[in-house]
């Protein structure tokens, strides 16, 4: 070794760090932006409400972001594949309705607990095999999925709201407190980092990412993708059951008209957060941000006292305006060419 | 050189495959011996690339046969081409832009840990496996950390080969590694297929770029409206001649003139 080679090594393990600083700006540049984002909208609605920042709300907000949460760490496997998922709002609405009608006939809550995740995870093959097996566009079989799934929910029950037995232990899913914590907040946050580590640190993980990236490569290395896609939207279907149980748990009651528009929020929430629609370029700690934002948002707006028919159009722009902050200064859910 | 002495790899007997009423492939033999390189070169719509699909297994021939270190093979997928260690590294390279190098290096296979009794991916094995890999064929890459977007169109090349190189083939067909490339890197891809040689795997080289040929190649090998025309030692023959077998009658093309040193 000559004298000089320490320094040749130290110079190379810099060069590393740099690399790795470089691809640390380049990979989460749109997971700051949307922190950043979100900041701003906390300490705005801080500013401008005097209850924003209080613990009664914060916690109000923690139980309110469950669903949605839950939902929209399924839904960044699904986009991360390039695909979507239109059909959750609709599988929350139906696993919401059957809950409250099976727990009316006397079934034991746990039993109601395991059937109505099963439905979740059935609707959820089904539409994995349209779209994995058949090859039909993820758009059309979910949105197929979104109206028949609905009506289903409709249809048992005729319209009518199902009332849930208030003494019954399930309502605890959706009102329990561990530790001063809302239980459906525990749950989200178990989700979230059971899909992270899913996401980040396991093969499957990986074949998602890859299969948005180029399901062909994938494919010639002998991974089976169409199990990898079918899988995703099993958990897709899964994570709307859990949702839809929890918010009939927490109303008290069943109804085909709970999650309307549901699947909107959890695709803004996942897009906000940085994750591509083209597929293979998914975070979940952007969608972590984007559900918080997406939240706060919404209950910022309401303390503020707007009208709730100017809500939708405000939340709407701001959105809009986040995710084009998000392509356009910092440059991220854009593929290479 | 390896050529007249290695033993025979492949044999490749009367190869006929027509798509309709237009026959890619008419009776087409081919040879490859153990660690030689042979350019397989041809005008569009000779059959070079049937021949290599055929050889991987993405097609399958009408008639002939193929013999593979002395016995016979068929193949009818390339799941099959890849057991008896044919690999193929197609021209779209087949790599997942959003993942790091040593991830597309080592896709579908991670090496696992288990952390509380769930396999995880062993990120640290990894990215030592893929410097082992890399080094192995003296690729040089700034970081296996890198994501496969942020790389030169060379180094992707080179990830692509390093990858079918890793499953430890006997023979390597290559599409078109050279195209599109700037001219150092260029340089550096054949480096590296001089190197995938030497260690013993044969080489198959489908191109455009006739000088390549000659930086690389033992034996040339010209398809013809999908008929043998022509098979020529490197030694002993010139870019003008294979021009001229390529589009087969006397050609003076400006262009391989040009990169001729003894131009007519």
């Amino acid at each position: 070794m000559t004298p000089a080679a320490p320094e040749i090594a130290r110079g190379r393990r810099a060069s590393e760090w740099r690399h790795r600083a470089k691809m640390f700006a380049h990979d989460s540049g749109g997971v700051v932006s949307i922190a950043v984002f979100f900041l701003a909208m906390v300490v705005l609605f801080s500013l401008i409400t005097d209850t924003f920042l209080t613990q009664t709300n914060l916690l109000n907000i923690l139980r309110q972001i469950a669903p949605l949460m839950i939902v929209a760490v399924a839904m960044t496997f699904v986009i991360t594949t390039g695909g979507i998922d239109l059909s959750v709002g609709s599988v929350l609405a139906l696993v919401n309705a059957l809950a409250a009608i099976s727990l009316q006939a006397g079934l034991p809550w746990p039993i109601v607990v395991v059937l109505m995740l099963l439905v979740g995870v059935a609707l959820g093959l089904l539409n994995g095999f349209f779209v994995a097996r058949e090859g039909i566009p993820a758009f059309i079989v979910t949105l197929a999925g979104l109206s028949a799934i609905r009506g289903f929910a409709l249809y048992l029950t005729k319209g009518y709201s199902i009332p849930i037995d208030p003494a019954s232990p399930f309502n605890e899913i959706g009102r329990g407190w561990v530790f001063g914590i809302p239980l459906p907040a525990i749950i989200a946050v178990v989700v979230f980092i059971a899909g992270y580590v899913v996401f980040n640190e396991t093969t499957f993980g990986r074949y998602v990412t890859g299969v948005g990236a180029n399901a062909e490569a994938v494919r010639r290395s002998g991974v089976n993708i169409q199990r990898v896609v079918v899988a995703v939207y099993a958990l897709s279907g899964l994570s709307a059951a859990l949702a839809g149980l929890i918010i009939a748990a927490r109303l008290g009651s069943g109804s085909s008209n709970a999650g309307v528009g549901f699947e909107l929020e959890v695709i803004a929430a996942v897009v906000l957060g940085g994750t591509s629609l083209f597929g293979g370029r998914g975070t979940l700690v952007g969608t972590l941000l984007g559900a918080l934002t997406v939240a706060v948002i919404g209950n910022g707006l309401i303390l503020c006292h707007l009208s709730p028919f100017l809500t939708p159009i405000v939340e709407g722009v701001i959105i809009l305006v986040a995710i084009w902050l998000n392509f356009r200064i910092f440059r991220t859910g854009r593929r290479a060419a | 050189m390896l050529t007249g002495t290695a033993p025979l790899r492949v044999q490749m007997e009367n190869i006929s495959k027509a798509f309709g009423a237009i026959k890619s492939l008419d009776r087409v033999n081919l040879v490859l011996r153990a660690g030689e390189v042979l350019g397989l070169v041809g005008d569009n719509g000779a059959g070079k690339s049937t021949l290599s699909k055929v050889l991987s297994g993405a097609t399958v021939p009408d008639e002939g046969r193929i013999v593979l270190d002395g016995k016979e093979v068929k193949f009818a997928s390339p799941a099959d081409a890849r057991r008896q260690r044919v690999e193929m590294v197609y021209q779209d390279l087949a790599l997942c832009d959003t993942v790091d190098v040593a991830g597309n290096l080592l896709l579908g296979r991670e090496p696992l840990r288990r952390v509380l009794g769930v396999p995880l991916m062993d990120r640290r094995k990894m990215h030592a496996d893929a410097k082992e890999m890399l080094g192995h064929l003296g690729i040089r890459m700034p970081s296996t950390r890198l994501k496969v977007e942020n790389l030169s169109g060379g180094q992707r090349q080179s990830i692509a080969i390093g990858r079918a190189v890793s499953f430890d083939p006997l023979i390597l067909i290559m599409d078109e590694p050279t195209a599109a490339l700037a001219v150092a890197e260029v340089d550096a891809v054949l480096a590296l297929i001089k190197a995938v040689s030497a260690k013993g795997v044969s080489v198959i080289l489908i191109t455009h770029r006739l000088q390549d040929l000659f930086v690389v190649c033992d034996r040339i090998m010209v398809l013809y409206e999908g008929r043998n025309v022509a098979e020529r030692l490197i030694g002993e023959t010139s870019i003008e001649e294979i021009v001229n077998l390529i589009v087969g009658r006397k050609f003076q093309s400006v262009s391989a003139g040009a990169m001729s040193a003894k131009a007519p």
